[in-house]
């Protein structure tokens, strides 16, 4: 297993007189070597929470998270920060998570410095690691010296993908990475993303409110409700044979572009 | 007469860099009992669109190079500001996509929606149940009960206390309730709905869309549904218009459109949406076809 979550809970405000919020309570879920697990679930189900529990940026109330084997939150500073080298995130909004104020070059080689003790390399090695890393986003060498400003959502979702990938991780983290963008762009993604699975070998923790979305990159499920799994399995399983209600429930509710599909159409 | 027809509308749109052509001559009739959708990616005129029929482009940065808007026997386009004040809210309603930012926080939702009731009542005091020269106190009180009213037909558990709720009180979905109850109010003929689901979940969305679909079919109302979400217009829409850079592509009932597309933009657009019945490798997005394709 690539990724171990085990009886997991979160609960915020818990220092305070009150009873404090249940963010996430008891998740478990293990998601293996090469496969992508998907976890979908409406807002504020908890999925954020999740990945920032996975990051350390959020400690647990309870449970464990084990990362090749490693228990997360036991890891010193230092172990860390190499597991972290090997763990990176792609985030939702590519608007606000890149830097405006530097260019293209200099937000992609930002984990290359961060990491430097992990992967040492010169500064000349670091310019032929982002050239390399844009070409393999489908970004081209023109594109360096630009700013973020100048590239449209699509783009900068792929520039968020390649500083991800710029440490050599095995793990990707992707919180709703195509959320914010045109259904045309976001298959563009989709797509770049199964590539970059079969070059590389990446294993993906990918989250989306969209279940035609997760049934497209995911091997495997879990619907989260209100912090709560309410089921998990291989895709096809659950989205051909949902045992749960609230999965029944999401299912129905996805519009699909095929109009003799609408519950409100009558059939003539 | 259709209910709505707008006519080689072309509009330019002023900025820094000088003034562009954004709308490139849009044709588009709505009759009343039509659901119309208009959809095309981000950028494409949709919300300008829109904007154009309810007269909330200022100018600058907006001017019209040609067309015109019929709607109710005038061109809105030359209609007077004063006119225009008297037609939104009474005879077109509107709904944008964030509750948030068309709810004024410090208000409660009941103010909010007596100010839109009263106002239609003084054009029309029928709307209130009220005959001409009503009384202010009357106006008032029949304003309140309509507001109750119009907040439990969207679907507002226990309106009557929770119509003295300020918005924060209220989740995104309830939010937008209200303001299509705020639309609703006056008895609009057309109804103009931007991206009305968008920020919200697939479940909510289902209810709102529901909501939407029946207010349709109870009041014969023709509207105009803004969305990016192909599925959502195949959901609720009997009519989609396909815009692409300022220009409608292909536009008819929904299911001739959308089943047989005719335009390669429309079939690339379905390609690229990922049902629940996509499999890996079958989507395809825009960047094979160029952009001369579609002209
Ligand atoms: N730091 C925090 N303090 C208190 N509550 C929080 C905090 N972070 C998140 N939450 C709450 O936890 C819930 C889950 O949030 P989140 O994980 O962001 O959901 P999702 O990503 O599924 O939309 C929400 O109700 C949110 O308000
Ligand atoms: N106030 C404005 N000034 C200048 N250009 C604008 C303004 N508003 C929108 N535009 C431009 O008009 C085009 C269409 O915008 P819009 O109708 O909002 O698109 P859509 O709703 O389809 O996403 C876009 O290219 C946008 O940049
Ligand atoms: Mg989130
Ligand atoms: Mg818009």
């Amino acid at each position: 297993m690539s990724l171990e979550i085990k009886n997991v809970t979160k609960i915020f405000g818990t220092s305070r007189k009150g009873e404090g919020f249940t963010a996430l309570d008891d998740v478990s879920l293990s998601v293996k070597k090469g496969s992508s697990f998907g976890l979908v679930g409406e807002s504020g189900s908890g999925k954020t929470t999740l990945t920032k529990c996975i990051l350390r940026l959020e400690s647990l109330t309870s449970g464990t998270i084990r990362f090749e084997g490693k228990d997360i939150h036991a890891l010193s500073k230092a172990e860390m920060r190499r597991v972290r080298a090997r763990l990176q995130i792609v985030f939702q909004d590519p608007y606000a998570s890149l830097n405006p104020r530097i260019t293209i070059h200099d937000i992609i080689s930002e984990p290359l410095i961060i990491h430097r003790e992990t992967v040492p390399m010169s500064s000349r090695q670091r310019t032929e690691r982002v050239e390399e890393l844009l070409l393999q986003v489908g970004l081209s060498r023109e594109h360096l010296f630009r700013y973020p400003h100048e590239f449209s959502g699509g783009q900068r979702q792929r520039i968020g993908i390649a500083r991800a990938l710029a440490v050599k991780p095995e793990f990707l983290i992707l919180d709703e990475p195509t959320s914010a963008l045109d259904v045309s762009v976001q298959a563009e993604v989709l797509n770049l993303l199964h590539r970059l699975q079969d070059e590389l070998g990446l294993t993906y923790f990918f989250i989306s409110h969209d279940l035609g979305v997760i049934r497209y990159v995911c091997d495997e499920v879990a619907v989260i409700y209100r912090g709560k799994l309410v089921e998990q399995g291989p895709v096809d399983d659950i989205f051909d044979h949902p045992k749960d209600d609230y999965t029944r429930m999401l299912l129905n509710a996805m519009p699909d572009p095929d109009p003799d599909l609408s519950p409100f159409r009558r059939v003539e | 007469m259709a209910l709505l027809d707008i006519q080689n509308l072309q509009l330019a749109m002023r900025s820094y860099e000088g003034e562009t052509q954004i709308l490139h001559g849009i044709d588009l009739k709505i009759e009343r009992g039509e659901i119309w959708g208009m959809v095309g990616e981000t950028g494409s005129g949709k919300s300008l669109t829109g904007l154009s029929v309810s007269r909330l482009i200022p100018s600058p940065p907006g001017r019209y190079l040609a067309g015109n808007i019929d709607f109710g026997g005038k061109d809105l386009l030359k209609a007077s500001d004063r006119d225009m004040r008297a037609l939104r809210g009474r005879h077109i309603g509107m709904i944008f996509q964030d509750p948030t930012t068309n709810l004024n926080p410090v208000f409660r939702i009941g103010t909010q929606l007596v100010d839109v009731a009263l106002h239609a009542g003084h054009d029309d005091p029928s709307i209130l149940g009220l005959s001409k020269g009503a009384s202010r106190s009357a106006m008032k009180k029949a304003a309140r009960k309509t507001a109750i009213e119009m907040l439990d037909k969207v679907g507002i558990p226990d309106a009557a206390t929770r119509i003295d709720d300020y918005p924060h009180q209220f989740s995104g979905g309830m939010r937008q309730r209200v303001l299509i109850a705020m639309a609703m109010i006056g008895k609009p003929d057309l109804l103009i709905a931007d991206e009305p689901t968008t920020a919200l979940d697939v479940s909510v969305q289902a209810q709102i869309l529901r909501l939407i679909h029946d207010l349709v079919a109870e009041r014969n109302i023709g509207v105009l549904l803004i969305t990016h979400n192909l599925g959502v217009v195949a959901q609720i829409c009997s009519h989609v218009a396909v815009m692409y850079r300022g220009r409608i592509l292909e536009s008819g009932p929904v299911r001739e459109v959308l089943k047989h597309p005719s335009h390669v933009y429309t079939q690339a657009l379905l390609d690229s949406v990922p049902t629940v019945h996509t499999k890996r490798g079958e989507l395809r997005g825009l960047s094979g076809l160029s952009p001369e394709a579609f002209a």
